[in-house]
């Protein structure tokens, strides 16, 4: 009696929940009714779920039992979406300055995590103008006049494949889902659902840690006008090294780059791929107790397209551990 | 409002504390989630069972709900409808209404005594009129202004809470949303910063209903005539400092109010643009059974407009009207109309109300607010209501072996003072009310529900609401309202 009284409960507290998310993600894009936007998520760093370790690869460091991460990420950057012309001649800076907080929650338990990664845009100006036959608008966004607007929410599962905790190699995978959210015209959201899958090798070698990732994001992005903008499925590429130093007792520091990018599937034009560089360091509790770190990132677009910005600055910090 | 009424209403607030709600049960709802039972499932507590969650001393937890409800109006007797280009009269023709929400609760510890809590939400929504026309007798709690059928997805809250213990008893605080599991002690000071609603923290009740199983009328989640700071969905940006103290508690608040009048963009110059509260609640048993009683007052400095202002504007001017505003207005089409476009500056609102809650018998209680406020300025972000008395009764089907079932009646009572009269009398219109012309008078509404438990996570309700006397004018309505509400939590 008790387990059918258990089993009952289960079912219900998981009808509910099925059928929460459902009203979730029935949800059309707010941005599909709002026909004149023709903005896009210009913003590609797209943080690593919480606990893993650098700014946007993977440690894929899952392991142990019921374990849970927070993490709180902000950045700003500046330039990141510039209309060129023949040459690569800047003609009109569309997004000049864009800040962010991201806020993300994960659950991990054995090998296995989901997580919850919600964008908050801070900050989105630019220059409006002509290009070519079209008239764009640049975003005005600032947390006064938009005090509540989400961008799009990522929620995803990953999966540690191959390789232990702290081992020398690890493969994992993940999938994530890009639920939209905010207004086009801000320029934080393409008013359509996206999905990612990723393969994430990493590994700890001595006092070097790598990482990296190598995925498709499926990107309906059709009717986007502006040159420049995302041209439908991308491949994800990156990878990312550092060096680890003791520091005083019972912490460490990771020094090390990442770098990452994305190129569109259908390249029908040039300019379809964007590449960025960070220079990070992140200070990391080490032992038993639950894992803290500090981190903080300076970046610059290597191939200043899609979202790559002329240069970029992010802070972190990430708390997790394990029952 | 009268002196006369003043005085009545005052008498009626301290009569009404001798009356009020059940501690098990429900009282009056607010817009701030309550603890879940025991018995109703959860993913957290199926984790506890399997022994992957300390529910009693969490780290983390994340709970949820969605919420739908539709409304139906038929027809009512209106004597007009949108007088000489006015905008805000409820429409005299039948109309249908909605609201589909979900909410995500995560929260997490972050050191000792130190809690985060995030909260995403998405809404979809279709109000009677495109919500004017009502004051505090507005339908639905869960109608946003400026809220569209398109979802649209949101952060509700995002706030730190800080706890310092300074002795007493151990509080025990079951996990739920908004609240980890956990112990306090029963003397502590409590410091919130962040975004959040301020319903999380001031006039709570003390009955474990959540809002969402309760009264669905807007008059029933809290003084309608608090005109509480906060952007068009209900929320706030600022801090609150809560000292309990045992039987006692005192809290203060200062939050953000709207740059404009009930929208959503928000003033963030909290020294010069502030809605500042104060509350001071003490919790009670009588004969056993436990209850509350709360005082509140609030002054909000906001940069609005004096119906007085407005009114002496016009009449030396009339160009200065509804139709020719400099600035932000609500598009009053009324040339012969004054407007609070031409006098909007910083002013000041203030207001006090008592509210009290007593259980009368095991999972039956009563409760009552009322309030009374200036009446000389604009509504900014709640009801135009000025004045306003709240009386109800809650029960759980206990006593007809239903304990999970939620059966409520309410009335929620509101007027508006004599300075507002006139000013709606010439033509203007607020936020929510101004038909043109106006016999003023009470505006009630009578609030009827049974919220049927199913499964232990659902809860199907049935609600009747009859509002006399709409947007306190007495050449309109009655209104009958027929709703139904699916809730579901996990």
């Amino acid at each position: 009696m008790a387990n059918f009284e258990s089993h009952r409960k289960r079912g219900s507290a998981l009808l509910a929940f099925a059928a929460g998310f459902a009203v979730w993600s029935a949800c059309p894009s707010p941005a599909e009714a709002q026909q004149q936007a023709q903005g896009f998520a210009v913003e590609r760093l797209y943080p690593s779920a919480p606990g893993g370790g650098w700014f946007v690869m993977d440690d894929v460091n899952i392991g142990g039992g019921l374990g849970s991460a927070i993490s709180l990420i902000t950045g700003y950057s500046q330039n990141p979406l510039v209309v060129t012309g023949p040459g690569g001649v800047p003609r009109l800076i569309l997004v000049s300055r864009e800040a962010f907080v991201d806020v993300g929650a994960a659950i991990t338990y054995d090998r296995y995590r989901v997580y919850l990664n919600i964008p908050v845009p801070l900050v989105g100006t630019g220059n409006s103008g002509t290009v070519g036959p079209y008239q764009v608008t640049a975003p005005a966004l600032n947390i006064a006049q938009n005090p509540d607007t989400i961008s799009d929410t990522r929620v995803g599962f990953d999966v540690r494949l191959l390789g232990n905790s702290g081992s020398s190699f690890r493969l994992g995978a993940g999938a994530q889902l890009l639920i939209p959210s905010g207004v086009r015209a801000d320029y934080v959201t393409d008013g359509r659902y996206r999905g990612m899958f990723r393969l994430l090798p990493a590994g700890d070698v001595g006092h070097f840690s790598y990482a990296g990732q190598l995925g498709v994001h499926i990107r309906p992005a059709e009717g986007l006008l502006l040159p420049g903008s995302p041209n439908g499925n991308e491949l994800l590429f990156g990878a990312s090294a550092g060096r680890r130093f003791s520091a005083r007792s019972g912490w460490e520091m990771v020094v090390g780059p990442e770098l990452f990018g994305e190129t569109a599937v259908r390249s029908s034009s040039s300019g379809q791929t964007g590449f960025e560089g960070l220079l990070t360091g992140r200070l990391e509790r080490t032992g038993d107790r639950p894992h803290l770190r500090f981190r903080l990132g300076i970046g610059h677009g290597i191939v200043q397209h899609f979202g790559a910005p002329e240069w970029r600055i992010l802070a972190g910090v990430e708390l997790a551990g394990h029952r | 409002m009268s002196h006369g009424l003043a005085s009545r209403l005052a008498c009626g607030a301290v009569l009404s504390m001798g009356v009020l709600l059940s501690s098990r049960l429900a009282s009056a709802q607010n817009g701030s989630p309550a603890p879940r039972p025991d018995e109703q499932p959860s993913l957290m507590k199926i984790l506890s069972e399997d022994g992957l969650h300390d529910i009693e001393n969490e780290s983390w937890n994340a709970y949820g709900q969605f919420t739908y409800i539709s409304d139906w109006k038929p027809s009512f007797a209106a004597a007009y409808t949108n007088l000489n280009g006015s905008i805000n009269s409820l429409l005299a023709t039948p109309e249908r209404s909605f609201t589909g929400t979900a909410t995500l609760y995560l929260g997490v510890r972050l050191w000792s005594g130190a809690e985060a809590y995030v909260v995403p939400e998405v809404i979809s929504e279709l109000p009677f009129s495109q919500l004017r026309g009502l004051a505090g007798a507005i339908q639905n709690f869960e109608l946003q202004k400026g809220g569209t059928q398109t979802p649209q997805i949101y952060h509700s809250r995002a706030f730190v809470k800080q706890t310092f213990g300074f002795g007493g008893e151990r509080v025990t605080k079951e996990s739920g949303p908004l609240q980890l599991g956990t112990t306090y002690d029963s003397r502590r000071l409590v410091l919130v910063a962040g975004n959040f609603s301020i319903l999380d923290f001031f006039d709570k009740n003390a009955f474990d209903i959540d809002p969402r199983q309760g009264f669905l009328g807007l008059g029933f989640m809290t003084y309608a005539a608090w005109d509480f700071a906060s952007d068009a969905r209900g929320y706030s940006y600022g801090g609150v400092a809560e000292l309990y103290w045992d039987a006692w508690a005192m809290r203060f608040g200062r939050i953000t109010p709207p740059k404009n009048p009930n929208q959503l963009p928000v003033d963030f110059r909290l020294f010069k643009y502030y809605g500042d509260q104060v509350e001071l609640e003490h919790n009670h048993k009588i004969h056993g059974r436990e209850g509350a009683v709360r005082l509140l007052a609030y002054r909000n400095r906001e940069d609005m407009g004096r119906f007085g202002d407005a009114i002496a504007v016009w009449e030396a001017d009339p160009a200065k009207n509804a139709t020719t505003c400099p600035g932000f207005n609500y598009g009053s089409n009324n040339a012969n109309a004054p407007d609070f476009c031409w006098v909007r500056k910083p002013n000041v609102k203030l207001g006090a109300g008592v509210f009290a809650e007593q259980s009368l018998a095991h999972d039956i209680g009563v409760f009552s607010r009322g309030m009374y406020s200036d009446g000389k300025t604009e509504v900014d972000a709640y009801t135009s209501t000025d004045r306003s008395a709240t009386f109800g009764l809650l029960a759980k089907g206990s006593s007809w072996s239903r304990p999970r079932d939620v059966a409520g009646f309410g009335v929620n009572l509101g007027w508006i003072s004599k300075v507002h009269a006139q000013y709606l009398a010439l033509g203007g219109v607020d936020g929510f009310i101004g038909d043109g012309a106006i016999r003023p008078g009470m505006e009630s509404s009578l609030d009827l529900f049974y919220s049927m438990s199913v499964r232990k996570s659902f809860w199907l309700t049935g609600d009747f609401q009859r509002v006399v006397n709409p947007g306190f004018n007495t050449d309109r309505g009655p209104v009958n309202i027929f709703s139904v509400r699916i809730h579901g939590e996990f």
